[in-house]
């Protein structure tokens, strides 16, 4: 039986069945709630099937050519465009969106930049590992979420490293040790057994205990009495025990983490932890995870590194790459932008005020396929087939991991998928350069 | 277990049951009655009798169902007593990696997510109805459920 890819989140389970003529989805079989969802997608309300320019302060459909024209005119008339999302697309469009980013001098970035982008290269250079998923499954035996809630984020995450057995891990469960440390009791500490951890920690503490395991680092006698962090000793003692006990352990960070923090650097901290316990550590380690939203998070920072050496942001001028020290935030800050170009994901709702208002301001082309907040103030719509349904391609999962993603039925429409679309303006602007 | 305190604890076997403890979970189902255990209507384990009696009242005789509810409004799908169940792992194995199971299900299979959705596909295979001894007390769809979706209840 053939079984299709699943782009509801970041975990892109490779085991979904799926019944269909080739026009219609019938039944899925094996994807949670958040995949369900994604598949209804196809026959949403607020699809958008045709392409859309703002006239007289409302949208109207219009012909692709007039469509793409009028998008064209927007990008050539701004000297700085700003091309923000690719989260929730192929690496084959990521691909042509830097392009067109070189084309056209623009700054290019993706949604991990303000999410799980620096993690990344922070864990590199300290030389924490990066775990798969496969590996947690056969070798893990302690799995630590951290500001992490993926019963209900990544709902079958869970299920995938904690319950399922695996080659060295024949008893499942019973084996793997789970710690998690939170300020609220999430739907994550349901699955808690006996010998497992339940840490709740007061709220922006985390800096105080990460700290105090610092100087204390896998000495378990000199505990403050009173405890951490609202962090009992004993916790402190058991939680201590299984950073240094463990064989294969993984932590899992999630948004909770993330957040910056004016005065220090949370995540860097807590990753300079994990480098101290793996140094003196013997038998084991303790490597990484992270835990990202949309499907292709990780998949952006792959391409941009392997086409011009560098991962994450992207800014060119006179189509040569230059170094930056803007970032997506400082550059919308600063309004040093003249346009953008908004792939597949919805900045309106879900940056702060203070940034979204500047968007705003500047004319917005969408490429999307959904209505979404930034569809309403966008000035040309272009919608595209939903990537990992009507479209194929190739995405990373959560642990770097690349995987294909299969076409299922036939886009609504015809529209084109987000490659097809990108290179056709790609193609455009090229000809009129030429003219 | 409190009816098991009651029996003779012999393990005489002449109910039809192995063990006098599967004789009392079959009584707390009500698949038996006191009286089906001979050695109880002895007159040494008089008191045992009446204590077991008063016990279980009028429930007795009645035969109790087993039902596997889950609840629509709170599963989320995630699969975990699919992975879980050990009926499911015996006939499926390739759920006790975490994958869901192939469609149309094998015939002994518990549960399957469809639709985004976990559902209960037949009860007769279940361990608390099918296994003896201790597995007979399985409850690791319950336990485990993160959202608290599954229940098993008698009715």
């Amino acid at each position: 039986m053939k079984r299709f890819t699943c782009s509801g989140c970041s975990l892109l389970c490779d085991d979904i069945i799926v019944q269909s003529d080739g026009l219609f989805i019938s039944e899925v079989m094996g994807a949670c709630l958040k995949g369900k969802e994604r598949f209804d997608q196809v026959s949403a309300k607020n699809r958008i099937t045709s392409p859309l320019i703002r006239k007289d302060g409302e949208l109207k459909e219009v012909s692709w050519d007039e469509a793409t024209k009028k998008a064209i005119e927007i990008i050539k008339n701004s000297s700085i465009p700003l091309l923000y999302g690719f989260s929730n697309v192929s690496c084959e469009a990521q691909d042509v969106g830097i392009k067109l980013a070189q084309k056209i001098n623009g700054f290019i970035d993706s949604n991990a930049s303000i999410c799980q982008g620096k993690i990344l290269n922070k864990a590199k250079s300290l030389g924490i590992n990066l775990t798969t998923i496969t590996e947690i499954i056969n070798k893990g035996d302690l799995i630590i979420l951290w500001g992490a809630n993926p019963a209900e984020t990544v709902p079958r995450l869970l299920n995938k490293v904690l319950f399922s057995r695996g080659k060295f891990r024949m008893t499942g469960r019973e084996i793997k040790t789970l710690v998690i440390v939170d300020p609220i009791k999430t739907a994550s500490f349901r699955v808690m057994g006996v010998r497992d951890l339940p840490l709740i920690i007061e709220p922006n503490k985390d800096i105080d205990l990460i700290r105090m395991l610092k100087e204390e680092c896998c000495s378990v006698d000199s505990i403050p009495s009173q405890g951490v962090a609202g962090i009992d000793k004993n916790d402190l003692k058991r939680l201590l025990l299984h950073l240094t006990g463990a064989e294969n352990g993984v932590i899992i960070l999630g948004q909770g983490v993330i957040q910056p923090h004016p005065d220090y650097n949370l995540v860097e901290e807590l990753l300079e932890l994990l480098q101290m316990i793996n140094e003196r550590q013997e038998k084991g380690r303790i490597s990484l995870l992270l835990m990202g939203g949309h499907f292709n998070m990780a998949g952006f920072d792959h391409v941009a590194l392997s086409s011009f050496g560098v991962s994450g942001k992207l800014e060119f001028k006179h189509n040569q790459l230059i170094k930056t020290d803007d970032t997506l935030v400082s550059k919308i800050e600063k309004e040093n932008f003249d346009s953008s170009i908004i792939v597949g994901t919805d900045p309106i709702s879900h940056l702060p005020h203070s940034l979204s208002s500047k968007i705003a301001k500047k004319p917005l082309i969408l490429i999307d396929n959904h209505h979404t907040a930034t569809s309403h103030i966008a000035e040309v719509v272009l919608p595209t087939a939903i990537t990992g349904i009507e479209s194929g391609g190739l995405a990373y999962r959560l642990d770097q991991v690349p995987i294909e993603l299969n076409k299922i039925i036939n886009p609504s429409n015809n529209l084109p998928s987000d490659e097809e679309l990108l290179n056709q303006l790609y193609r455009l602007i090229n000809q009129g350069g030429s003219e | 277990m409190e009816l098991y305190k009651f029996l003779p604890k012999t393990n005489c076997k002449k109910c039809g049951k192995p063990t006098c403890m599967a004789f009392s979970l079959d009584l707390l189902q009500g698949k038996v009655k006191v009286d089906d255990c001979p050695p109880l209507l002895e007159p040494k384990y008089k008191k045992q009798y009446d204590a077991l009696k008063e016990l279980l009242g009028s429930e007795e005789g009645q035969q109790k169902e087993l039902k596997i509810n889950i609840d629509d409004k709170l599963c989320d799908g995630c699969g975990i007593c699919v992975t879980v169940c050990p009926v499911n792992a015996r006939y499926c194995p390739s759920s006790l990696s975490g994958k869901a199971p192939d469609y149309p299900p094998e015939k002994h299979q518990l549960f399957q997510v469809i639709g985004g959705k976990c559902e209960l596909l037949k009860i007769e295979y279940c361990r608390r109805l099918e296994a003896g001894g201790r597995e007979r007390e399985c409850r690791v769809c319950e336990t485990y459920c993160p959202r608290e979706a599954v229940k098993i209840e008698y009715v």
